[in-house]
């Protein structure tokens, strides 16, 4: 019950809809840094968890520690946001489905998408469910990244997990013609959802860039908390 | 044995495995004279480090039983214990620690805190043992002291503070740079045994200065003096740095840290200093025990010589005379011919030879004064009885203990071996109190517990190789355990009235899951129960839950009300309480949608990047919940929760998935449920159990 009523709570549920976000292939949460765009992306896997499902968070920045404690503050933040829980019951399932999320932390060098294949395989092979989503967190979207996105393309096809990164873009950057970041503009044929974080008036703005007729609404967002501002 | 505490220090050498625990321990030796020829762990001359005394140990290279042993530096006495790295033994770790002043805490250069470390840092945490720390294998390809420092900080939230510069490293690693001397060591000679004190390099000129201004910098809070001295700007003595780190390190504020190579004979003097300068004398450590005739109130230890002796035994082991008990004497002295008290048991026991040892060499003493270890002959013990004069009660506190979570069945050859099992048996268990055995009275099998495969392997070994006790082992079987999930509600009355005596009782309550293993709540009023009853039942509720009704595995987990009953004048007697417990305990368990829990253990293992995916996939065989992955340097880490009953063998698969260059520990996390179809599995295995 606690968990129907926290994804319904969810900013996810009401900017993109939870069950709409593992349809897509590759999404991207774009923002200049500080703005929010792994917290967003926690709130992301978060739905996942609540429904049972597992993820797979890869960052190139964070330790495992970090990613934890992201993870533990975006769901008290949910936690918080529905008024009173029961702490107990709060705390009994986060005990529960936190099993479901396996953090792996890389750094540039070593982050290799074979090794996420040869992790994805052993779901196959023991005959284990797959994650349904895998969020990926650090990667240099202003370098040339073609040969990574293709493999990791291979991955959403091969095992049917939808992957979501962070994008990180630049204040001094102008908008491509399309009104899309640089950095997605060069690949938005990968990209089926992309939102976009800025902040405007000590709240953050999230505005849909890509996702079918939902593209271009805009949400306010609360920026200690990342929930929906009422 | 000197008198004169401060010059005393019982020290333990702690880390992961394969850290370099046993060769630093030999070098040490060497240095303060206690041995004339360096062996290696594993040499090439057959021989096996001074300090793994067991053949068993020299054999597989690791440290099983943690030897003691003294030697001599600069007119100070040091008492060495040196510790087991792997986790199976821990029981070990936390004995040793429960009876040391200090730790050098060992780190590899190359790999870092390892998840050994941590799990000793928080048994150091626990016992609060001041540490300094020795960044050892500096010659090794990869080594970078530097990172390990900032790990000891962000892995284990250590203040650590560089002592040392390393003068070059690898291969080309001399000596190390003295930051509170300012001056550069080197080490000459076959065994490095010269020290020669030289100029710092010009090279490293810079970077001493910077990295001594950041050691002033964290000292300095911890002493007043050498703050002024900062702010006046005036000369900085060795003294004032000495002094102030000394302080933190006893208040476990900060934690040194010093550099070497134990292997290549690089800075083990320079360590033994500091062991001297900055690890804590008996003298500086507050020490408790129970007054069992006050309330067990805590009373404060003295290491003072004259007041009633209060000793520790920490360690047995089974000598060419005898039994031999490590003790670790608190407060006033044991000389030879004293009576002491083992508070245990009440027994009087009269000092008969005392010894220091030197590993597998013993001196013989006249006496052991408080704040030194030593050990006694003849005594008959278990590990962790106090010892005290006959004119106090004091107990040491309880270590803590952990329950064990594998068995294994075993069984003798012969008579012969069956005799010398039981001697073993006898022995092992005394010795550790996390391996335990008993008798299945249905199978008439023995069964040895312990906390890990390794662990149990290691006891079959022990009797074959030191009893000539030849027995076979059964496949290791998992402690499972039941628990009950929902409130469920009991009404049972026991009624034998056909003729003769009766027996009558009733019994009504509810039971319920809770934390503890098993709790009793009396809420009768109106004498619906006869207070002298109430007892019988709880003895009865607390006898099933050994034997589950499901499975017949312990019942853990379990609250147990009782609100209502009757009783009858004649026919009443606790007897019939206690059955009629035992059938509302049935009767409530059932309705209580009960479960089968099983042993999950913590796995954490470190890996070359290349096999993290491989590795992660074994943990996904296994039922395996994976917590995440690290990647440092050329290793990752993979930290994850995988239930024991998957964890056999996976030695070796994990050796042929990852070339043999994988390794990974494993200790006890909690009990969870088990999947239904697992649980359906062990269903059937019981069954045909039963019916073989």
């Amino acid at each position: 019950m606690l968990k129907q009523d926290l994804n319904l709570r969810s900013p996810i549920e009401k900017i993109m809809g939870i069950d709409n976000i593992t349809n897509s292939k590759f999404g991207a949460v774009l923002s200049r840094a500080g703005v929010g765009k792994t917290r967003f992306l926690v709130q992301i896997a978060l739905t996942q968890l609540l429904k049972d499902q597992k993820i797979v968070h890869v960052s190139l920045d964070d330790s495992i520690g970090k990613i934890n404690l992201r993870y533990n503050e975006g769901y008290t933040n949910l936690v918080d946001s529905i008024g009173y829980v029961d702490p107990q019951k709060a705390v009994r399932l986060w005990d529960d489905i936190s099993l479901s999320k396996v953090g792996i932390s890389y750094n540039d060098v070593t982050f290799d998408t074979e090794k996420l294949k040869d992790y994805l395989k052993s779901f196959k092979k023991a005959d284990l469910p797959m994650p349904a989503m895998m969020i990926i967190d650090g990667l240099n979207f202003d370098e040339d990244i073609t040969d990574i996105l293709k493999k990791l393309q291979a991955l959403n096809q091969e095992f049917s997990t939808s992957i979501w990164f962070a994008m990180k873009t630049h204040r001094d950057e102008a908008m491509a013609k399309d009104g899309y970041p640089v950095q997605l503009e060069t690949r938005k044929d990968l990209f089926d959802k992309a939102l976009f974080l800025q902040p405007v008036d000590n709240k953050i703005q999230a505005v849909v860039l890509k996702d079918g007729n939902r593209t271009d609404q805009s949400f306010l967002l609360d920026p200690a908390t990342m929930m929906l501002v009422e | 044995m000197i008198r004169d505490l401060k010059r005393v220090r019982n020290i333990g050498i702690s880390a992961h495995i394969d850290s370099g625990k046993t060769t630093l321990s030999e070098r040490i030796l060497f240095y303060t004279a206690r041995i004339h020829k360096i062996n290696e762990v594993r040499g090439k001359d057959g021989v096996g480090a001074v300090m793994d005394s067991m053949e068993l140990e020299r054999e597989r290279g690791i440290t099983i039983a943690s030897a003691a042993t003294y030697c001599e530096w600069k007119k100070h006495n040091i008492n060495l214990i040196d510790t087991p790295g792997h986790v199976d033994f821990t029981v070990e770790v936390e004995r040793s620690l429960r009876v040391l002043d200090g730790v050098v805490l060992i780190l590899c250069s190359v790999a870092g805190v390892q998840s050994q470390s941590i799990t000793v840092d928080q048994q150091m945490k626990r016992y609060e043992v001041p540490c300094i720390a020795f960044v050892n294998k500096c010659d090794r390809s990869g080594a970078n002291p530097a990172k390990v420092a900032k790990q000891l900080k962000t892995k284990l939230g250590h203040n650590s503070v560089l002592m040392q510069l390393p003068i070059g490293l690898e291969d080309k690693h001399e000596g190390v740079v003295d930051l509170v001397a300012m001056k550069a060591y080197y080490f000459e000679g076959e065994h490095g045994e010269r020290v020669a004190v030289k100029d710092i390099p010009d090279d490293l000129l810079e970077a001493a200065k910077e990295a001594r201004e950041e050691l002033i910098d964290a000292a300095s809070l911890f002493s007043e003096e050498l703050t002024d001295a900062i702010l006046e700007e005036s000369d900085i003595s060795e003294e004032l740095i000495k002094n102030a780190v000394r302080t933190g390190v006893m208040d476990r504020q900060i934690t040194p840290v010093f550099l070497g190579s134990a292997y290549k004979n690089k800075a083990i003097q320079p360590l033994l200093d500091a062991v001297l300068d900055y690890l804590p004398s008996p003298l500086d450590i507050h020490n408790e025990a129970i007054d069992l005739d006050n309330n067990e109130e805590s009373v404060v230890l003295e290491s003072n010589f004259d007041k009633p002796t209060v000793a520790l035994a920490f360690k047995l082991e089974d000598g060419q005379y005898g039994q031999l008990t490590y003790i670790r004497v608190y407060q006033g002295c044991i000389s030879k011919g004293d009576t002491l008290v083992n508070t245990r048991d009440g027994k009087k026991i009269k000092a008969g030879r005392l010894i220091r040892m030197h590993a597998s060499q013993m001196e013989d003493v006249e006496e052991i004064p408080a704040g030194h270890i030593g050990a006694m002959f003849g005594i008959d013990c278990a590990s962790g009885d106090t010892f005290v004069s006959p004119t106090i009660n004091y107990s040491m506190l309880a270590m803590h203990v952990m329950e064990p979570v594998i068995s294994l069945s075993i069984v003798p050859k012969d008579n012969k071996a069956q005799i010398n099992m039981s001697k073993a048996l006898n022995r092992f268990t005394k010795e550790d109190p996390t391996f335990k055995t008993y008798v299945d009275h249905e199978t008439g099998e023995t069964i040895i517990q312990g906390m890990g495969e390794l662990h149990l392997e290691v006891y079959v070994e022990r009797m074959k190789r030191e009893y000539k006790a030849e027995v076979t082992t059964g496949a290791p079987r998992v402690a499972y355990r039941e628990t009950i999930t929902q409130k469920s509600l009991f009404n049972y009355t026991h009624k034998k009235q056909t003729g003769g005596a009766g027996q009558f009782g009733r019994v009504a309550g509810f039971m319920e899951p809770c934390e503890e293993d098993f709790e009793f709540v009396n809420k009768i009023t109106g004498g619906r129960i006869p207070t002298q009853y109430i007892p019988a039942c709880e003895k009865g509720f607390a006898a099933c839950m050994a034997k589950g009704p499901k499975l017949e595995f312990p019942v853990t987990g379990v609250r147990v009300t009782i609100d209502d009953g009757a009783f009858h004048a004649v026919d009443s007697s606790e007897m019939a309480f206690q059955a009629a417990a035992r059938g509302a305990f049935l009767e409530g368990y059932m309705k209580a949608k009960p479960v089968v829990k099983e042993p999950i253990m913590k796995v954490v293992i470190e890996t070359p990047n290349e096999f993290q995916g491989s590795c992660m996939g074994l943990i996904n065989q296994r039922r395996g919940i994976i917590q995440g992955s690290q990647e440092e340097g050329v290793m990752s880490v993979i930290e994850s929760q995988v239930p024991l009953s998957e964890m056999f063998g996976f030695s070796t698969v994990l050796r042929s998935a990852t070339q043999g260059k994988a390794q990974f520990t494993m200790e006890f996390s909690s009990y969870k449920q088990v999947p239904q179809s697992i649980a359906e599995e062990i269903i059937k295995q019981k069954q045909e159990e039963k019916k073989a």
